[in-house]
């Protein structure tokens, strides 16, 4: 699902981390800790194909991330779904539209799949009935579940989540948390940024750590 | 509160539209006026210039069958627009209005000559072609002397062509000006939505997907402002009929017609192209570098 080898992470020309070496099969839920700046969101975006992978090899749900070319990254984001710290929602629309943009972008025509899909991702989230609500009139919580919804329309093999807990209270954290994992309980393969660290404990699962520039498992 | 906030989003977006569409409405009604002065300049000269006659001061020997004769001979030749015969009789009428006197009482006898006032076509009004005119009367058997005002022909061809090319250096820097300006508000208007073009690279959606509302917007805007600018241009054009028709403004309804589908089709055009480049800008912006 995920495997790198000997790679190198850098930001422009400044190199974040080296040698890093992972590999996460195929319905694993992975977390990524380090302090801020460790350089774990710089491994997130070279595995989104937002910074190029310069050195080493690696590849995610099938692509070739030194051979990655730019007219292939939007592909590549329609196979993994990605959360965000931050959510990311578009603000100058509802949460139906939101979804329905990603639907559109990504070729899907039929009006009643659409709908239908819609659904389905809201439901697996619990926010059916906040299809025609404006984004920013949602709570922290519940624009997360937005954004989790909005990763599972494609169907993605893999959920990048980038510390989609770290703008939430701890009771909404864990919710967040049950909603990921219940996803990954259907077989999606999840590598989870963060620096919650109880909630690390309350769930917990397989961890990889950056820090000094390497990346390397924790038990 | 929330419905507020809706209110002002909804405000600041339209004035945001407003503020575009009035740049894109006065950047092209400017290029409209330019157009119509570049369509009209050829015109303007052409009058001016049709202005300027040679008076040929026929011989007092001539009978009136000659004068027909040379007044016909005159009216076929390329360069004539128009003559006009002025007797001598005419001539000391006209001298007597315009001075207040009468040389014929002390005189007792009128000293002036027949005339004909040729109204050269405006291509032969140059020194040379004017020359060429003289030359061809100067030798005519019934023609005394041929007079025209040659410092104001030299005058007229210089101010003419210093004047188109002024007009020339004009359009271009204001077309690169219209140009400019219409990119830079489209710029800020994108620049705006940088975020959110990178939120829907996010998700999946290819750069010609995310790029196509935003054009499509932007030659909505683009047209709503050629039609403010066209609205201003034909008020100038009625405003420039009504007062000096004499420039036959509206005449050419074809010329007018095709600078009107000009303006707009640079409307659209600059609009979607403008938006193509500014789109494409952030559309290559790794999310870092959307900060600085």
């Amino acid at each position: 699902m995920l495997q790198l080898k000997d790679a190198s992470i850098f930001q422009r020309e400044i190199l974040i981390l080296s040698d890093v070496n992972l590999d996460i099969k195929k319905g694993e839920f992975n977390y990524l800790i380090g302090k801020t700046g460790s350089g774990k969101s710089s491994l997130m975006k070279t595995l989104y194909g937002d910074l190029p992978l310069q050195k080493g090899l690696g590849s995610i749900v099938g692509f070739d991330l030194i051979k990655l070319k730019e007219n292939e990254i939007p592909f590549l984001r329609r196979k993994i779904g990605i959360v965000f710290q931050d959510f990311k929602l578009l603000n100058d629309r509802n949460v139906f539209d939101n979804l329905l943009f990603v639907l559109k972008a990504t070729g899907w025509k039929v009006k009643a799949e659409i709908e239908a899909k819609i659904n389905d991702v809201l439901e697996k989230v619990d926010m059916k009935s906040k299809g025609f609500q404006m984004p920013y009139k949602l709570s922290g919580g519940e624009q997360q579940r937005i954004a989790i919804a909005r990763a599972l329309l494609n169907n993605p093999e893999m959920i990048l989540a980038d510390e989609p807990t770290g703008n939430l209270d701890p009771k909404t954290s864990i919710e967040i948390m049950n909603v990921l994992e219940d996803i990954n309980k259907t077989g999606i393969t999840i590598l989870m940024a963060t620096h919650d660290y109880p909630l690390i404990l309350k769930f917990p699962h397989k961890t990889v750590k950056c820090e000094g520039g390497k990346v390397f498992e924790v038990v | 509160m929330s419905k507020s906030f809706e209110k002002y989003h909804k405000r600041r977006l339209r004035s945001s539209y407003i503020s575009v569409v009035i740049s894109i409405a006065l950047v092209l009604f400017l290029l409209g006026l330019l157009g119509l002065l570049v369509i009209n300049t050829k015109k303007v000269s052409n009058h001016f210039k049709e202005q300027a006659a040679i008076t040929l001061f026929i011989k007092n020997d001539v009978k009136k069958e000659g004068i027909d004769k040379l007044l016909v001979s005159i009216d076929k030749e390329p360069f004539t627009k128009n003559t006009r015969f002025i007797s001598k009789d005419e001539a000391a009428e006209i001298y007597k209005k315009e001075n207040g006197e009468d040389f014929m009482n002390f005189l007792g006898y009128n000293p002036l000559q027949n005339a004909i006032d040729i109204n050269v076509k405006a291509d032969f009004v140059t020194p040379e072609q004017m020359a060429k005119i003289e030359k061809i009367y100067t030798n005519n058997q019934f023609i005394s002397e041929v007079s025209y005002d040659k410092p104001l022909i030299d005058l007229l061809t210089k101010n003419v062509r210093r004047i188109s090319f002024f007009i020339l250096i004009f359009s271009a820097l204001s077309t690169l000006i219209v140009v400019v300006l219409i990119n830079s508000s489209l710029r800020l208007s994108v620049y705006s939505k940088r975020f959110t073009i990178k939120t829907m690279q996010m998700v999946g959606a290819t750069k010609s997907f995310i790029r196509k509302p935003f054009i499509w917007r932007s030659i909505k805007l683009g047209i709503i402002g050629a039609f403010f600018a066209l609205l201003g241009l034909s008020g100038i054009i009625y405003y420039i009929h009504k007062n000096y028709p004499e420039f036959n403004f509206i005449n050419d309804k074809l010329q007018i017609l095709s600078l009107f589908g000009g303006i707009f089709l640079i409307g659209i055009i600059i609009t979607w192209l403008s938006t193509f480049f500014a789109t494409q800008r952030f559309l290559n912006l790794k999310t870092d570098e959307l900060y600085y």
